[in-house]
Protein backbone atom coordinates (compact mmCIF):
# COMPACT_ATOMS: atom_id res chain seq x y z
CA UNK A 1 0.00 0.00 0.00
CA UNK A 2 1.29 3.33 -0.37
CA UNK A 3 0.21 6.20 0.96
CA UNK A 4 0.01 9.86 -0.73
CA UNK A 5 -0.84 12.81 1.51
CA UNK A 6 -0.84 16.84 1.30
CA UNK A 7 -3.15 20.36 1.58
CA UNK A 8 -6.09 20.93 -0.33
CA UNK A 9 -5.65 21.38 -4.12
CA UNK A 10 -1.91 20.10 -4.14
CA UNK A 11 -1.83 17.36 -7.07
CA UNK A 12 -1.81 14.87 -5.15
CA UNK A 13 -4.05 12.67 -7.60
CA UNK A 14 -1.94 13.88 -10.54
CA UNK A 15 1.17 13.32 -9.01
CA UNK A 16 0.05 9.78 -8.58
CA UNK A 17 -1.46 8.94 -11.94
CA UNK A 18 1.77 10.47 -13.63
CA UNK A 19 4.44 8.65 -11.16
CA UNK A 20 2.23 5.21 -10.77
CA UNK A 21 1.82 5.01 -14.63
CA UNK A 22 -1.82 5.19 -13.90
CA UNK A 23 -5.09 5.72 -16.19
CA UNK A 24 -8.15 8.04 -14.46
CA UNK A 25 -9.90 4.41 -14.92
CA UNK A 26 -7.84 2.70 -11.87
CA UNK A 27 -9.28 5.86 -9.49
CA UNK A 28 -12.09 5.66 -6.85
CA UNK A 29 -13.77 9.38 -5.46
CA UNK A 30 -14.11 9.41 -1.96
CA UNK A 31 -15.21 6.10 -1.88
CA UNK A 32 -13.35 2.07 -1.28
CA UNK A 33 -14.39 0.20 -4.79
CA UNK A 34 -17.83 -1.25 -4.51
CA UNK A 35 -18.46 -2.64 -8.39
CA UNK A 36 -16.63 -0.51 -11.23
CA UNK A 37 -14.54 2.61 -10.89
CA UNK A 38 -15.81 5.79 -10.99
CA UNK A 39 -14.44 6.77 -14.26
CA UNK A 40 -14.90 3.43 -16.14
CA UNK A 41 -13.54 2.26 -19.43
CA UNK A 42 -14.22 -0.77 -21.47
CA UNK A 43 -10.67 -1.75 -20.62
CA UNK A 44 -10.96 -1.72 -17.12
CA UNK A 45 -13.62 -4.26 -16.78
CA UNK A 46 -13.49 -6.97 -14.79
CA UNK A 47 -10.19 -6.46 -14.65
CA UNK A 48 -9.84 -5.62 -11.46
CA UNK A 49 -6.33 -6.31 -9.66
CA UNK A 50 -4.25 -5.66 -13.31
CA UNK A 51 -3.82 -2.15 -12.12
CA UNK A 52 -3.62 -1.05 -8.74
CA UNK A 53 -6.99 0.87 -7.18
CA UNK A 54 -6.17 4.37 -6.17
CA UNK A 55 -8.98 5.86 -3.40
CA UNK A 56 -8.55 9.53 -3.91
CA UNK A 57 -10.52 11.51 -1.29
CA UNK A 58 -10.19 8.96 1.01
CA UNK A 59 -10.43 11.78 3.97
CA UNK A 60 -14.18 12.45 1.93
CA UNK A 61 -14.82 8.53 2.35
CA UNK A 62 -13.97 8.65 5.95
CA UNK A 63 -15.49 11.69 7.20
CA UNK A 64 -18.74 10.87 5.90
CA UNK A 65 -18.78 7.21 7.96
CA UNK A 66 -17.78 9.28 10.83
CA UNK A 67 -20.64 11.40 10.37
CA UNK A 68 -22.86 8.46 10.12
CA UNK A 69 -21.17 7.22 12.95
CA UNK A 70 -19.68 4.52 11.96
CA UNK A 71 -16.18 2.99 12.74
CA UNK A 72 -14.37 3.88 9.27
CA UNK A 73 -10.83 2.44 10.72
CA UNK A 74 -11.89 -1.67 11.02
CA UNK A 75 -13.28 -1.10 7.76
CA UNK A 76 -10.10 0.71 6.03
CA UNK A 77 -7.96 -2.15 7.82
CA UNK A 78 -9.59 -4.88 6.27
CA UNK A 79 -9.84 -3.33 2.86
CA UNK A 80 -6.13 -3.20 2.81
CA UNK A 81 -5.40 -6.19 4.15
CA UNK A 82 -7.48 -7.27 1.40
CA UNK A 83 -5.65 -5.15 -1.19
CA UNK A 84 -2.13 -4.57 -0.63
CA UNK A 85 -1.15 -3.32 -3.64
CA UNK A 86 -3.82 0.01 -3.23
CA UNK A 87 -2.84 3.72 -3.21
CA UNK A 88 -4.73 5.71 -0.94
CA UNK A 89 -4.76 9.63 -1.06
CA UNK A 90 -5.80 12.22 1.43
CA UNK A 91 -6.07 15.34 2.85
CA UNK A 92 -3.99 16.66 5.71
CA UNK A 93 -6.76 18.06 7.77
CA UNK A 94 -4.92 18.46 11.28
CA UNK A 95 -2.82 21.90 10.83
CA UNK A 96 -4.87 24.25 12.09
CA UNK A 97 -6.65 26.08 15.09
CA UNK A 98 -8.69 23.30 17.36
CA UNK A 99 -12.02 23.33 16.17
CA UNK A 100 -15.32 23.82 18.69
CA UNK A 101 -17.47 21.71 17.37
CA UNK A 102 -16.84 18.18 18.52
CA UNK A 103 -17.54 16.60 15.29
CA UNK A 104 -14.72 18.93 13.51
CA UNK A 105 -12.70 18.11 16.03
CA UNK A 106 -12.74 14.33 16.52
CA UNK A 107 -13.04 14.00 12.47
CA UNK A 108 -9.45 15.72 12.13
CA UNK A 109 -7.68 13.44 15.20
CA UNK A 110 -9.04 10.30 14.44
CA UNK A 111 -8.39 11.05 10.59
CA UNK A 112 -5.30 11.85 12.19
CA UNK A 113 -4.67 9.04 13.79
CA UNK A 114 -5.78 6.50 11.02
CA UNK A 115 -3.02 8.08 8.95
CA UNK A 116 -0.68 7.61 10.95
CA UNK A 117 -1.07 4.00 11.27
CA UNK A 118 -1.79 3.65 7.31
CA UNK A 119 1.80 5.31 7.36
CA UNK A 120 3.45 2.80 9.32
CA UNK A 121 2.09 0.06 6.99
CA UNK A 122 2.63 1.63 3.92
CA UNK A 123 5.60 0.44 1.73
CA UNK A 124 5.87 4.35 0.50
CA UNK A 125 4.68 7.70 2.14
CA UNK A 126 4.56 10.62 0.09
CA UNK A 127 3.78 14.42 1.07
CA UNK A 128 2.46 16.42 -2.36
CA UNK A 129 3.27 20.42 -1.77
CA UNK A 130 2.50 22.27 -4.65
CA UNK A 131 2.47 19.28 -7.10
CA UNK A 132 6.24 18.08 -5.66
CA UNK A 133 6.00 14.69 -3.94
CA UNK A 134 8.14 14.76 -0.91
CA UNK A 135 8.85 10.77 -0.40
CA UNK A 136 9.07 10.70 3.61
CA UNK A 137 9.03 7.09 3.29
CA UNK B 1 19.86 20.07 24.02
CA UNK B 2 16.70 22.24 22.98
CA UNK B 3 14.33 19.94 20.13
CA UNK B 4 11.46 21.15 19.13
CA UNK B 5 8.98 19.16 17.64
CA UNK B 6 5.49 20.24 15.59
CA UNK B 7 2.63 18.76 14.04
CA UNK B 8 -1.22 18.60 13.41
CA UNK B 9 -3.59 17.34 15.33
CA UNK B 10 -3.22 13.19 15.73
CA UNK B 11 -0.25 14.23 13.59
CA UNK B 12 1.28 11.21 16.09
CA UNK B 13 3.73 14.26 17.38
CA UNK B 14 3.40 13.39 20.91
CA UNK B 15 3.79 9.80 20.55
CA UNK B 16 7.63 10.37 18.68
CA UNK B 17 8.51 13.30 20.96
CA UNK B 18 8.26 10.63 23.73
CA UNK B 19 10.14 8.54 22.19
CA UNK B 20 12.59 10.66 21.19
CA UNK B 21 13.55 12.11 24.86
CA UNK B 22 13.35 8.37 25.66
CA UNK B 23 16.38 7.65 22.84
CA UNK B 24 18.38 10.66 24.44
CA UNK B 25 17.93 10.98 27.99
CA UNK B 26 19.46 7.57 29.12
CA UNK B 27 19.83 7.61 32.84
CA UNK B 28 18.77 11.07 33.72
CA UNK B 29 15.62 12.06 35.63
CA UNK B 30 12.30 12.80 32.98
CA UNK B 31 10.30 15.30 34.01
CA UNK B 32 6.67 15.52 31.69
CA UNK B 33 5.57 19.50 31.70
CA UNK B 34 2.14 19.18 31.13
CA UNK B 35 0.22 22.02 30.26
CA UNK B 36 -3.62 21.26 29.43
CA UNK B 37 -6.12 22.81 31.96
CA UNK B 38 -9.42 20.26 31.99
CA UNK B 39 -12.61 22.20 31.63
CA UNK B 40 -14.71 19.18 30.07
CA UNK B 41 -15.40 15.38 29.47
CA UNK B 42 -13.66 16.08 26.55
CA UNK B 43 -10.13 17.15 27.53
CA UNK B 44 -10.48 14.60 30.35
CA UNK B 45 -10.17 12.20 27.68
CA UNK B 46 -7.58 13.96 26.28
CA UNK B 47 -5.15 13.80 29.61
CA UNK B 48 -6.08 10.55 30.49
CA UNK B 49 -5.08 9.04 27.06
CA UNK B 50 -1.78 10.89 27.04
CA UNK B 51 -1.45 9.57 30.41
CA UNK B 52 -2.12 6.19 29.00
CA UNK B 53 0.42 6.60 26.26
CA UNK B 54 3.04 7.81 28.83
CA UNK B 55 2.87 4.73 31.23
CA UNK B 56 5.31 2.97 31.91
CA UNK B 57 8.08 5.68 30.32
CA UNK B 58 9.35 7.20 33.62
CA UNK B 59 8.16 10.58 33.53
CA UNK B 60 7.62 12.29 36.35
CA UNK B 61 4.81 14.40 35.67
CA UNK B 62 4.81 18.49 36.61
CA UNK B 63 1.01 19.98 36.04
CA UNK B 64 1.81 23.56 34.33
CA UNK B 65 -0.05 25.41 33.25
CA UNK B 66 1.36 29.08 33.94
CA UNK B 67 4.33 30.67 34.16
CA UNK B 68 6.16 27.20 32.93
CA UNK B 69 9.49 28.34 34.80
CA UNK B 70 8.35 27.36 38.19
CA UNK B 71 8.44 23.44 37.07
CA UNK B 72 12.06 23.94 37.99
CA UNK B 73 10.56 24.55 41.61
CA UNK B 74 9.74 20.64 41.94
CA UNK B 75 12.51 18.99 39.63
CA UNK B 76 15.52 17.52 41.68
CA UNK B 77 19.38 18.62 41.54
CA UNK B 78 21.53 17.54 38.92
CA UNK B 79 21.32 15.86 35.48
CA UNK B 80 17.79 15.68 34.03
CA UNK B 81 15.56 16.12 30.75
CA UNK B 82 12.25 17.51 30.22
CA UNK B 83 9.52 17.44 27.80
CA UNK B 84 6.89 20.08 27.54
CA UNK B 85 3.79 19.30 25.87
CA UNK B 86 2.23 21.57 24.24
CA UNK B 87 3.21 25.10 23.55
CA UNK B 88 -0.18 25.63 21.75
CA UNK B 89 -1.75 25.22 25.02
CA UNK B 90 0.41 26.80 27.32
CA UNK B 91 0.32 30.06 24.86
CA UNK B 92 -3.69 29.98 25.38
CA UNK B 93 -3.33 29.41 28.89
CA UNK B 94 -1.36 32.29 29.52
CA UNK B 95 -3.48 34.92 27.38
CA UNK B 96 -6.70 33.69 28.31
CA UNK B 97 -6.68 31.52 31.16
CA UNK B 98 -5.58 33.89 33.33
CA UNK B 99 -8.04 36.42 35.86
CA UNK B 100 -6.76 39.09 33.55
CA UNK B 101 -6.38 39.09 29.67
CA UNK B 102 -2.55 39.01 28.46
CA UNK B 103 -1.61 40.60 25.19
CA UNK B 104 0.04 38.03 22.47
CA UNK B 105 3.58 40.11 22.46
CA UNK B 106 3.54 39.79 26.58
CA UNK B 107 2.66 35.82 26.61
CA UNK B 108 5.23 35.32 23.86
CA UNK B 109 8.04 37.04 25.90
CA UNK B 110 6.75 35.52 28.92
CA UNK B 111 7.08 31.99 28.18
CA UNK B 112 10.04 32.46 26.55
CA UNK B 113 11.65 34.16 29.13
CA UNK B 114 10.60 30.92 31.59
CA UNK B 115 11.90 28.56 28.73
CA UNK B 116 15.59 30.19 28.77
CA UNK B 117 15.23 29.59 32.63
CA UNK B 118 14.05 26.14 32.34
CA UNK B 119 16.70 25.58 29.39
CA UNK B 120 20.05 26.46 31.50
CA UNK B 121 18.64 23.67 33.73
CA UNK B 122 18.09 20.80 31.57
CA UNK B 123 20.59 18.60 29.64
CA UNK B 124 17.60 17.71 27.26
CA UNK B 125 14.60 20.25 26.52
CA UNK B 126 12.46 18.48 23.99
CA UNK B 127 9.51 21.19 23.47
CA UNK B 128 6.04 19.79 21.27
CA UNK B 129 4.06 22.88 19.29
CA UNK B 130 1.16 22.79 17.47
CA UNK B 131 0.98 23.51 13.44
CA UNK B 132 -2.54 25.80 13.48
CA UNK B 133 -2.03 27.80 10.91
CA UNK B 134 -2.88 26.05 7.61
CA UNK B 135 -6.72 25.71 7.74
CA UNK B 136 -6.97 28.90 5.63
CA UNK B 137 -9.43 30.00 7.75
CA UNK B 138 -9.33 33.78 8.59
CA UNK B 139 -10.17 34.15 12.18
CA UNK B 140 -11.22 37.02 14.77
CA UNK B 141 -9.11 39.14 15.91
CA UNK B 142 -8.46 37.63 19.43
CA UNK B 143 -7.40 34.09 17.71
CA UNK B 144 -5.15 35.59 15.58
CA UNK B 145 -3.70 37.66 17.83
CA UNK B 146 -3.18 34.25 19.51
CA UNK B 147 -2.15 32.75 16.08
CA UNK B 148 0.51 35.19 16.36
CA UNK B 149 2.11 35.03 19.33
CA UNK B 150 2.66 31.04 19.13
CA UNK B 151 3.89 31.56 15.75
CA UNK B 152 6.71 34.25 17.25
CA UNK B 153 7.24 31.55 19.90
CA UNK B 154 7.35 28.92 17.59
CA UNK B 155 10.15 30.72 15.34
CA UNK B 156 11.97 32.04 17.81
CA UNK B 157 12.46 28.23 19.66
CA UNK B 158 13.20 26.54 16.00
CA UNK B 159 15.89 29.26 15.90
CA UNK B 160 17.43 28.39 19.29
CA UNK B 161 16.95 24.80 18.58
CA UNK B 162 19.50 22.09 17.58
CA UNK B 163 16.91 20.00 16.73
CA UNK B 164 13.46 20.91 14.85
CA UNK B 165 11.33 18.16 13.26
CA UNK B 166 7.83 17.77 11.65
CA UNK B 167 5.97 14.90 12.33
CA UNK B 168 3.79 13.84 9.36
CA UNK B 169 1.49 11.08 9.96
CA UNK B 170 3.87 9.60 12.40
CA UNK B 171 7.09 9.97 10.34
CA UNK B 172 9.73 12.56 10.80
CA UNK B 173 10.76 15.05 8.70
CA UNK B 174 13.33 17.00 10.08
CA UNK B 175 13.30 21.05 9.24
CA UNK B 176 16.50 21.84 11.06
CA UNK B 177 19.42 19.09 11.69
CA UNK B 178 21.84 18.83 14.76
CA UNK B 179 23.48 16.71 16.98
CA UNK B 180 20.93 13.70 16.64
CA UNK B 181 19.03 11.65 13.85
Amino acid sequence: MKLIIGGYAQGKLKYVLQNYCLGADSVWEGTLPTGKPAAETLAGEDEAGVSPVVINRFHIWFRERLEAGEAPEAVIREYVTGNPDCIIISDEVGNGIVPVDALEREYRERLGRILVELAQNAEEVVRVICGLGQKIK
Amino acid sequence: MLILITGGSGSGKSSYAESYIDAVSKGMPKYYLATMQVFDEDGRRKVERHRELRKGKGFVTIEQPFSIEEALERMKPGRKSALLECMSNLTANEMFGGSVRVSGKQAADQILQGIGKLQKELEVFVIVTNNVFEDGILYEKSTREYMEALASVNSTLAAMADVVIEVVAGIPVVLKKGEYR
